[in-house]
This record gives C-alpha cells, structure tokens and sequence, in this order.
C-alpha cells in the first residue's frame, strides 16, 4: 500500500487540489494561493528526494522500473516545478490578468508526467506519459490569452509538438511490427546479435526524430526560439530546462542503455545522432549571436546545450551517458536562476529585451554578480561547473576519435562568448538609462540568484559531487538520496 | 609553522582582498595592503625552497582510478618561485600605480586583484585541472578592465583579446587532453609531477608527440602572441588602464611560457624536437616582423605592446634550444621582461596621464621637465634594448649562448631584433624625452613623480632589474637543478 505514496501520486493530487481550492475560495484566499503552490512544490521536492529510489507499485511494474536513472532524476522535474511555481506566483501578483490558479495548479500535471518517463521502461509508458506533459504545456504555453505572441507560442507548440507526437507513435508502431514489442528489455534481449531489419532501423529513426523535437535538436529547432519568447516565463524555464531534460533521459534510456542500445542499431545511429550534434551546436550558437532578446538568446543557447549533450550521447560510450547527465545538471545550475531572474526582470520593465540590463551592475550588483557566474558558466569558463561538463565533453569525443565532432565543439565554445558576454557588457560596461524603474529586485530573489551563482562556482571548483551523481544515475540499482528500503 | 599553509595563503590574501573592497573597505587601500601582506608567505616559501627545493601543499594523488580525478594540489619548487616573486612584486607595483580616483574604483581594484590571483594560481597550481582554470579566472576580469576602464578602441580590443585567448586556451585544452589520454589508463592523472616521471620511462609515440605539440604550441604560443597569433597584444596592451597591462602583459603572459618549460619541453620533448623549425620560423617572425612593426609606431603605447610581444620570440629562442643554458636564460627573461614591461607601461601610462597622450610627436623636453619619470623611462627603454647590468641582458646573453650551437642562423636573427629593438626604443626616448619642451609637457601642471608616495613602484620595478641584471643566480641558482632535470633525456 506504502507503495503507492510514490511522488508521481502525490504531483497529480496537489495539482488537483490547487484547482480545488482556486474554485472553492474567496478571492482573499485565492492570494494565498501562490505561497500554497511553492510550498507544496518545495515539499514535493523533499518528498521525491527521499522517495524516488524506491520501487513502484507492482501492477505499474510491466510499464514502469525504478533504477539509477529514474531515482535521480525525478528530484530534478521537482527542482524545476519549484522553480517554475516560485516564478508563477511572482507572475500574477504583477500581471494585470485575474489571478487564475491554473498557472500555478497546471505545472504540477507534467511534472508527474515527467516523473513517469524518467521511469518508463515501455514504449507505451513513454507515450502516455509524454503525452500528459505536452497536453499540460500547450496550454500552459497559450495562458496570456490578452497576448498575441502568447497564443502564437501555444499554437506553434501544439502543431510541433503533434508533429512530433506523430512521428513517435509511428515509430512505435513500425517497432511493435517490426519486433513485436514495445518493451525496452525484452528488445534488448531479442535483438542481440542479430542483424538489424530495416523497419527497426526506420523506427529507430522514427523515434529518435520524434525526441529531437523535443530537446529542439537542429533540424528539428525551429519551433523553441518563438515559444520560448511567447510563453510565460515560468513555462518557458519548464521547457527550456525540465522538458530537454526529460528528452535526454529518455534518448540515454532508449539509445544508451536501453531498448535500442544494440550493435547493430549503434552503428547506425551513431553517425546520425553526432551529426546531428555537429548541426545543433554549429546552428545555436551561431543563431544565437545576434540576439537582442534574453529568452530568444537562452533558447537558442539551449539549442547548442542540446547540441554539446546529443555530441556526448552519441559516441554510445558509458562516459558520454555520463556527461550528459552530468550536463543536465550543470545546465540546470545556470539556466534556471537566470529565468529566474529573467522573469523578474520583465515584471519590472514589461520584457527582457538587453538593454534593460545596461549599467545593473551599479544599481544591483547582487543579481549582476549571480547572473554574470550563471551566463559564464554556461558559456564553460572555468573554474564553473559549465567548464567541467564542457571538459568532459571534449575529453569524451578525444577518446572516442570524433576530430570533426570535436574541432566543432571547441571553435562554437569561443564563438558562444559572443553571446554571452553581451549581457554581462551590458550590465557592467554600459551607460545607465535615464529613467530606473523605481521597482527593485526582491532581496530573496537577489539571494536565489547569487546563491546559484556561487554554487556554479563551488560545484567547478570541486566537481567530484557531480560525477558521483552521474555514476548514481548510471547505476542499474536505485542508491541515491533515497532513504535504505526495508 | 607549517610552511604548507602558506601556499593557499598566497591565494586567500588577495580573495579576502576582493570580498573586503566588496564589502565597502577603502579600495586602493585594501588592494595594496593585500598585495604587500602577500609578500610574507613569499618571503617564507622562499626560505623553505631555498632550503628543501619544494614546498606542496593538498591532497596527494589519489591511486584509485577515478572519472574525474582532479585534486587541489598547490606546489612551488625553483622554477616557479620567481614567476611567483614576479607576480607579488608586479601586482603590488599596479597596484601603487592605479590612479585612486578612478571611476567605479571598487570594481577597479577588485578586476586587478583577480589578474594576480589567477596568474598566482596558475603558476602555483599542480594539478593540470587547475593550473588551466586559474588562468581563465583572469580572462573576464582582462575583459572588464579594458572595457570600462581603457582608452582608444577599448571595446574592440576587449572583445579581440578575450575571443583570441579563449580560443589559444581551447586549443591548449584540447592539447591538454590529448596529452593526458594518451597516457595508459593505469597511469592516468592530472599531476603534471607523475606525468613528467610517467613519460619519462616510458615516452609516448613520435607521432602522438608531434600531434601534441602542435596543439600546444598553438595553444600556448596564442597566449604568448607568437606571430602569426599576436595579432591580440599590441592593441590590447596599448587600450588597457596602466595597471591591467602592467599585470597582462608583465605576469600573465609567462603562463604561456611556463607551461611550455614545465609540460612541453620534458613530457614530449620529440615532438617539441620535431616541430622546432616551425617555432623557428614563428620567432623569427616575432623577432624581424613585430621589430620592424614596431619601428613604425608612432603612440608610445603601441611600442611598448609591439616590442612587447616581439620579445618573445627571444624567450622561445631559449626554449628550443634545448640546453640547461638556454632555457634558464629563458627564465630570468622571463622575469627580467616582465618586470621591464610592467615599468615601461607604467612610465607610459604616467606620462599619457600627466600629459594628457602617449603620442610621441606630441611629447618632447620630457628630460627636464620631469627628471624622476625620465630616470624611469631610460630604465625601462635600456633594459628592454638589452643593456649589460639590467635583467633582460643577463638573460638574452644566456639564451644566445645556449641556442648557439644547435640553432646559429635564429641566434643572428634574435641579434638584429636587438638592434631593431635598439633603434625603435632609442628613436622614441629621442622623441619623447629631449628636444625643445613640447606643448602637452609644458601645459602639464605637475608634470613629475612628487614623493615617495607615487615613486615607489618605480623604483620597487626598476630595483629588481638592477639586481637581476647584476645577480642574475638570484633566480639560476634556485631553478638550476630544477631546469637540468627538464632539460636532461
């Protein structure tokens, strides 16, 4: 019965519950409904933190499985739903619109969702799960319905992301014919050794296209930029950084280890899957040069994220496995509090376009300072955590022979400071505008900022907390924060 | 006292420096303060490697095999300690020369304390993990005080220099990496001390070799601006504020050049064999191109960065030439050059100051209006001419001597770069310092060094040049048996 108090549970209830009370209050109660929210994510947090290692209910047992991998990863959805709902509730105390709880209740949906595919061992599971979350961001993405750029995001992710539903149920469909079935083990076990026949390698093909929509890998980036502008910025720090993760998860668990982690598919996919890293990473950051806009310039600055990681999964080695996770998290480090802070920063002045940072580091050197250590840490300037998994990277594609993958991968690492120095010249070298809004940053904010911005720091100065997540992650078996099971 | 201790302490002074001006303390004040307390762990690890040849400080390497094995391991033996005097001593001098009043002053001198931390860093560091980083740390600072604080096309010479350098420290890394994989896995680390015994025995493939050292000489020689990658440096010094080029291109620019005495020279020497033509050609490019370039300049700040950056080329003369004599007369060259540099733009940014520009057809009569700064001027001009009894002679004369028997023809062109160097440095003291008084010197209301005070760092700089030219065993005898066990098979 324990079992069944997994997190997964829990997200769907509170969200549920968020509803309710939205419904059922006063509008004086409705006020609270934003401090409810964050803390119910917070607890949730602390709740998957001790939980995810242990198993799942046995009737989900077929579908779903409880390792390295799924343990460690459900505490980092629930890091960004506290993150996200932290952002939401900011958002509509300053936002003219009715306060409407859906912004804060509807985050939660995926965030199962999500849960559910980091433990997906079925390609089914993966279906239904995945479903659940981009049914919750379509609308989540169209939530300004006064904003024009707002339904367009929601329009544009809900075509993409039905695009590339349609490839991945294609591709199940092609596998369960080609193989009859859908469940990644028994794959692994079946196919081994054999020659691979050329419908599994269509839906091998057929999936992998359906996630490169996902993690916004080029050529399949187009929709990111848009509805990451459009979108409210607590829904695009979900996008940006939960749902390319959860993309990740699911290419290490389908193409690392997993169903199609086979010879004969390797070989195949090898190639592909290092080109289209070549292209991700050549495409966003060059993309990214001359962008004006910060949630247009973090798009497609997760675009090349995604490009450096699919350069790492693709050499199929258990170091690159390992440097993607170790990636996701470093990539988490320093994108989230910089939508943090981006979302504070269009509450102020209505968008966050560049210029609103000209001369901050006189006005608010906290947040200057935290975002500068987060952009350079993206930009993988040591000592920051962005340098280490950068490193692992390179040190990656050496051993694997990859020079053209390689002589990329550290020529668009120079180029990429182009981009992120802007901001950080921006807030220390330009003039100060005339007029300074009179609204400040809020001091707990300035702290989450810099308070990250310095673990980006701790965390490339001593890397070793990293690889040992990253070993966990790999591990067959659940050892992770979870409390010993008895 | 445990003299381990002192190590990190030489890191944590300017740290605590930085977080106690950002906190609100007197910025000058504190940075100098910082920078003279620094001095006295310098003076004590000083003692213990006199004394024991090494000092570490950190975690020995762990034996198990793990996927990231760095390690904080801080070391000083013969060779780095006058690198680290070098650092102590130039980062004081910037420091006693930065203007106080300085727009955004606390950003000023926090920017500055950063430089020398990172080069304190990179030369103290043991772990390759960290002496790569270190480094970088002085990247965006570099960025920051060239452009807020610099002049002319400060801020495309801070884009220049910083995307220039972060691509020679990609490829350095790339290099790195390379060196460090191709190691068998069992002996695999980021210890450049097990490296070098590891590669000792048994030396990797010629062709591996040979790979590796031209990642790392394009690499390091970025940094170093070897011509054709120099492109960053005359410019970039000629825009910094004084005290950020004083720091650049006095310390920060020997990390290129130790770490090709400490990683390139004894753990691939064939391969540093196999391509040393092509460093031929490039130094010989160093020399003979950036001495004729600098011959036509006519902003005394662009000399300084051009001849600057052409003395390089005499320092990797000493590298490739492969013998104990050599490369410690690359050493104190080193050191002599930096410590000539850091006077020279000092000089330079105290005249551009007090004059209002660093023009030479617009300076004139300097000689009598300020006598103390000529003083200064002729130091810094004749040591980097390459006059007997200044530090730069002691060393190009060892470098000559020790390159000559296995590379003649470069030793002839490195003594016409003396000459080109002569002319260019002697023209520019006939402009500025003699002559009838020209308008700016005449118009300048103080147009002298007054006091102690302001001539500190002058003399502290020119000091050191004195003592090294004439006791150049002050830095030999220390890195001599350090040297011989890089130089020797």
């Amino acid at each position: 019965m324990s079992l069944w108090l997994c997190p997964e549970v829990f997200f769907v209830l509170a969200g549920v519950g968020l509803i309710l009370t939205d419904c059922l209050s006063s509008s004086g109660g409705r006020r609270a409904l934003g401090p409810l929210a964050v803390g119910l994510a917070l607890a949730l947090f602390f709740w998957t933190a001790f939980t995810s290692g242990r198993p799942l209910p046995a009737s989900w047992g077929n579908l779903l499985v409880t390792d390295g991998l799924s343990a460690m990863f459900k505490p980092f959805f629930a890091i960004c739903l506290v993150a996200v709902t932290l952002m939401s509730a900011r958002y509509q105390l300053g936002s003219d619109e009715a306060v409407r709880g859906e912004l804060l209740a509807l985050p939660f949906f995926p965030t199962a969702g999500l849960c559910l595919l980091a433990s997906a061992r079925d390609f089914l599971a993966v279906f239904v799960a995945l479903e659940l979350v981009s049914i919750s961001l379509y609308l989540l993405t169209a939530f300004h319905r006064a904003k024009p750029a707002s339904l367009e995001a929601g329009i544009k992710l809900l075509v993409m992301g039905g695009l590339s539903t349609g490839f991945l149920i294609m591709g199940i469909a092609w596998l369960y014919a080609a193989a009859g079935t859908t469940e990644f083990s028994r794959l692994l076990l079946e196919q081994a050794g054999k020659p691979a026949s050329p419908a599994l390698l269509a839906a091998a093909g057929l999936i992998l296209t359906g996630l490169a929509f996902k993690v916004a890998a080029v050529p399949f980036h187009a929709w990111a930029p848009d509805v990451y502008e459009g979108a409210p910025t607590p829904i695009t720090a979900f996008l940006a950084v939960a749902s390319k993760a959860a993309g990740f998860v699911l290419l290490l668990r389908i193409f690392g280890f997993g169903a199609f982690a086979l010879e004969s598919i390797g070989q195949v996919f090898r190639p592909v899957i290092l080109t289209l890293g070549i292209a991700t990473v050549t495409l966003g950051t060059l993309a990214a040069l001359p962008q004006r806009d910060l949630k247009r310039l973090l798009a497609y600055s997760g675009i090349a994220h995604a490009g450096y990681m699919l350069l790492a999964l693709g050499t199929l080695g258990e170091a690159g496995l390992a440097t993607v996770v170790a990636y996701l998290w470093a990539y988490l480090l320093a994108t989230l509090p910089t939508l943090i802070f981006l979302n504070e920063l269009e509450r102020i002045h209505g968008s966050t376009d560049m210029r609103h940072l000209d001369g901050l580091a006189r006005r608010d050197p906290g947040p200057a300072l935290g975002l500068t250590l987060c952009l350079l840490s993206m930009a993988g300037l040591p000592p920051l955590v962005g340098f280490s998994v950068k490193l692992a990277v390179i040190t990656t594609l050496w051993n694997a022979g990859e020079t053209p993958a390689l002589v990329i991968a550290v020529v668009m690492a120079v180029a990429a400071l182009g981009f992120y120095l802007s901001p950080i010249k921006a807030m220390y070298w330009e003039r100060e505008p005339d007029s300074i809004p009179a609204k400040r940053f809020p001091i707990f904010l300035v702290w989450i900022v810099l308070l990250a911005g310095l673990a980006n720091l701790f965390l490339g100065l001593y890397p070793r907390p990293l690889v040992r997540l990253a070993e966990r992650s790999l591990a067959p078996h659940p050892a992770s924060f979870s409390i010993p099971q008895k | 006292m445990n003299h381990n201790i002192l190590l990190p302490a030489l890191l944590l002074i300017p740290l605590i420096g930085v977080v106690l001006i950002a906190l609100g303390a007197p910025a000058k004040k504190t940075a100098t303060l910082a920078s003279l307390l620094n001095l006295i762990p310098g003076f004590l690890l000083s003692g213990t490697v006199l004394r024991s040849g090494e000092v570490l400080f950190g975690p020995e390497a762990t034996p198990v095999r793990e996927v990231f094995p760095v390690n904080f391991l801080l070391g000083i033996d013969g060779l780095s300690l006058p690198l680290v005097w070098l650092t102590l001593i130039v980062t004081l001098a910037a420091m006693g020369v930065a203007p106080k009043g300085i727009k955004r002053e606390k950003e000023f001198f926090i920017c500055l304390l950063m430089v020398g931390l990172g080069a304190l860093g990179a030369f103290l560091s043991i772990d390759l993990f960290y002496f790569f980083s270190f480094h970088e740390v002085a990247l965006i600072p570099t960025f920051l005080l060239i452009g807020i604080w610099g002049h002319g096309d400060r801020s495309g010479a801070a884009w220049r220099m910083t995307l220039y350098l972060m691509l020679g420290s990609l490829v350095l890394l790339v290099g790195l990496i390379g060196l460090v994989m191709s190691v068998p896995e069992v002996a695999r680390t980021l210890d450049w001390r097990v490296l070098t015994e590891t590669l000792k025995t048994n030396p990797l493939a010629p062709g591996t070799q040979g790979t590796l050292a031209v990642l790392l000489l394009i690499g390091f020689g970025t940094l170093v601006s070897l011509v054709p990658l120099h492109s960053w440096a005359p410019g970039g010094y000629a825009s910094a504020p004084t005290p950020a080029a004083m720091l650049h291109a006095g310390v920060l620019k020997k990390f290129g050049l130790y770490g090709l005495l400490r990683l390139a020279l004894p753990l691939i020497p064939m391969g540093w064999k196999e391509i040393s033509w092509l460093i031929g050609v490039m130094l010989a490019g160093n020399i003979l191109y950036l001495g004729l370039a600098s011959l036509q300049q006519r902003d005394f700040r662009w000399l300084l960065g051009f001849s600057s950056a052409m003395h390089m080329g005499t320092v990797f003369l000493g590298l490739i030439g492969g013998t104990v004599l050599g490369v410690g007369g690359a050493l104190v060259l080193m050191v002599g050059h930096g410590f000539s540099a850091a006077l020279g733009f000092a000089v330079a940014g105290e005249v551009g100051q007090r004059t209002g520009t660093t023009w030479m057809q617009d300076l004139g009569g300097l000689a009598k209006r300020a006598p103390k700064l000529w003083f200064y001027l002729m130091v810094a001009t004749m040591a980097s001419i390459g006059l007997p009894g200044l530090a730069n002679f002691a060393g190009e004369i060892l470098i000559f001597f020790g390159a000559w028997s296995s590379h003649p023809i470069l030793v002839v062109v490195a003594a016409w770069g003396v000459v080109l160097s002569a002319v260019a440095m002697l023209r520019a003291i006939r402009v500025i310092a003699y002559g009838p008084p020209s308008k700016a010197v005449e118009n300048a209301e103080t147009p002298d060094l007054i006091g102690w005070p302001q001539i500190w760092p002058f003399a502290l700089l020119a000091a050191l040049l004195f003592l090294i030219g004439l006791v150049p065993a002050v830095i030999l005898g220390p890195a001599r048996p350090v040297l011989e066990r890089l130089v020797s098979p």
